[in-house]
């Protein structure tokens, strides 16, 4: 089969929901209403397609001028002042749209991209070019021409419009792909969002990927759902990673499976933040450990550490690294493509997730939450990273363990279960491993102690000792 | 009354410096490219050219080389309004009379469209 030539987008997000890139020599619609981004996107793409050494004729109709649309783009890095009027040429050709039609446009295009020998064109403005049109034949006879004599000199073809979203114009049926920037409100905050809606000979990642707009311009962050499945890493069954904490590996037959997931639940205060500082304190060189936390700042973290003899600066920067993600509008993907590159880049074997309420929040579309997760879990498993991942129980004491708990400890592998429970005016700890994939572990409650090295799991409540009646709270 | 030629592809801008030479009595004619100003330039000779770097059929630095390579137009002086590309003009000194960056003020134009033209009251 002969291979298809691409051109590549400059986005990596955006290439992967391609299906690699825009396919070269075919045209594409880029729709959205004003606001969502179009214009930076393929300004974007004309800009990388010229750091490429290609050459890019950028069109435009009834716009803002030139000038003002460069000074808007000054701020980003894409943007690249020194390549206007040689690698990549703006033009407006409104006056012959107006004065004589759609016809002189597509004249006027052909002799263009010939003279400027571009490789990539952009025509922002097909509503303009619509409404100029007498009936629907006359913007898809438009549409067929330029993408024909753009075909055969091999110059792919960007259609800007914004048109409204959802809208399917006549002209789609004739470009070879459609592209759908959108920009709503979830709540209080803006969540953009981009879809293939078209993809001629591409197989694409179907749906909406997030996308955000930065100084680097856009990026785009495909849905974990949507990326391709990859195998499990290829571990031994019996290798198991040490806790940290002695008691802990013995009741877990060892220490944890290792590519295994790790699900520490419990309220707040019940020890789930230092038992993954004694997890993360054991990275070694052949193990290198990820804190991607929500909550505690990585000084706090360090401190925290310190008060029960841990250093975490020894290993910082070597084995170990601390990442903080702060509570704020965060983008459900872009976390996990963040938490994915982290441990792609620094080959982490051990992680903890602190926790996966971090993840929770920044959901738009709670539905997803859990094949979210589901798919976030076997890219860890694919990577042969140990994961120990917290989720916070809301109720501060007692036995019960919330519904959502039940829900993603079953896409987990194993479950460790710390709790709080009061009597005579006294907080008692304790730990149970709730299960664990094929895997004989320890099913006695045991207590645990905070102690100046940290946590240490005491002795099993068994038949004469039984751990106290938890308390009915109001929450 | 003297005579103005504007080029510039982005028809608002046109039409902005049109306004402006107009209310200070000047003749002002309009084209959309470099192609269609040299055909203008040869045939209602202005006294001056304003034009722009990007645009489609011919530069307006295409232009004024064919304007300079032209000895019935050779001493028509010409400036040039530009965003980005003021320095690849301003590094051809012989091709116009004075290089302006967009966004410019309208007293600098006029200024410099006064210097080498008498405008006439209306």
């Amino acid at each position: 089969m002969q291979q298809t030539h691409r051109l590549t987008s400059g986005i990596d997000g955006l290439d992967q929901i391609l299906a690699g890139g825009f396919i070269s020599g075919a045209s594409y619609i880029i729709q959205g209403q004003p606001g969502a981004g179009k214009t930076i996107l393929s300004n974007q793409i004309a800009f990388a397609h010229v750091a490429r050494g290609g050459r890019a004729l950028y069109v435009t109709l009834l716009s803002e001028s030139h000038e003002r649309l460069f000074q808007s783009m000054d701020p980003l890095r894409f943007f690249d002042r020194s390549q206007l009027g040689t690698a990549i040429t703006y033009i407006s050709v409104f006056q012959i749209l107006r004065d004589e039609g759609l016809d002189a446009v597509v004249k006027m295009l052909r002799k263009e991209t010939k003279r400027q020998e571009a490789t990539l064109l952009v025509f922002d403005g097909l509503l303009n070019a619509r409404d100029r049109a007498d009936t629907d034949f006359d913007v898809k006879t438009f549409v067929a021409e330029v993408q024909g004599q753009a075909a055969f000199v091999g110059c792919t073809v960007l259609f800007l419009t914004s048109s409204g979203v959802s809208e399917v114009n006549p002209e789609h049926t004739m470009v070879d792909g459609v592209v759908e920037l959108t920009d709503t409100l979830a709540g209080v905050r803006t969540v953009r969002e981009i879809q293939v809606r078209k993809s001629r000979g591409s197989r694409a990642l179907g749906g909406l990927h997030k996308f955000e707009i930065t100084d680097a311009g856009v990026t785009v962050y495909p849905r974990i759902e949507s990326l391709p499945r990859r195998p499990e890493a290829n571990i031994r069954a019996e290798t198991k990673l040490s806790t940290g904490i002695v008691g802990l590996d013995d009741m877990l037959g060892g220490g944890l499976p290792a590519g295994s997931i790790t699900l520490l639940a419990g309220p707040s205060g019940s020890g789930k933040t230092t038992l993954g500082i004694h997890f993360l304190a054991q990275a070694h060189e052949a193990e290198p450990a990820l804190h991607f936390g929500f909550f505690e700042t990585p000084d706090r973290l360090r401190s925290k550490a310190a008060a029960l003899g841990i250093s975490l600066i020894d290993k910082e920067g070597t084995v170990l690294t601390i990442e903080r993600m702060p509570l704020a509008d965060n983008i459900l993907d872009k976390l996990a493509h963040q938490l994915l590159e982290q441990i792609s880049a620094r080959g982490v074997k051990r992680l903890f997730i602190d926790g996966l309420g971090g993840f929770e929040r920044a959901s738009v579309h709670r539905p997803r939450l859990i094949e979210f997760f589901a798919c976030l879990m076997d890219q860890l498993r694919a990577n042969g990273v140990t994961t120990l991942a917290t989720w916070e129980i809301r109720e501060l004491v007692g036995s019960d363990v919330a519904a959502p708990a039940r829900e993603i400890s079953a896409i987990l592998d194993n479950m460790i279960l710390l709790r709080l429970f009061e009597e005579d005016h006294h907080l008692t700890r304790t730990l149970s491993v709730q299960k664990m994939r094929d895997s004989h572990f320890d099913a006695a409650v045991h207590a645990v102690d905070f102690s100046p090295t940290g946590l240490a799991i005491g002795e099993a409540f068994g038949a004469r000792q039984k751990p106290p009646h938890p308390l009915q709270t109001n929450g | 009354m003297a005579h103005i030629l504007v080029v510039d592809d982005e028809f608002l801008l046109a039409m902005m410096l049109t306004d402006i030479l107009e209310d200070e009595g000047y003749e002002v004619d309009t084209v959309s490219n470099g192609e269609a100003a040299l055909a203008a330039v040869r045939k209602q000779r202005p006294d001056l050219v304003i034009t722009d770097f990007m645009m489609p059929m011919m530069t307006g630095l295409e232009f004024a080389e064919a304007v300079r390579a032209d000895a019935a137009l050779a001493s028509l002086p010409i400036i040039l309004v530009s965003g980005a590309q003021g320095s690849i003009a301003r590094e051809r000194p012989e091709l116009f009379q004075a290089v302006f960056d967009k966004p410019y003020s309208n007293s600098v134009i006029l200024e410099a469209v006064a210097t080498y033209v008498q405008a006439t009251e209306d």
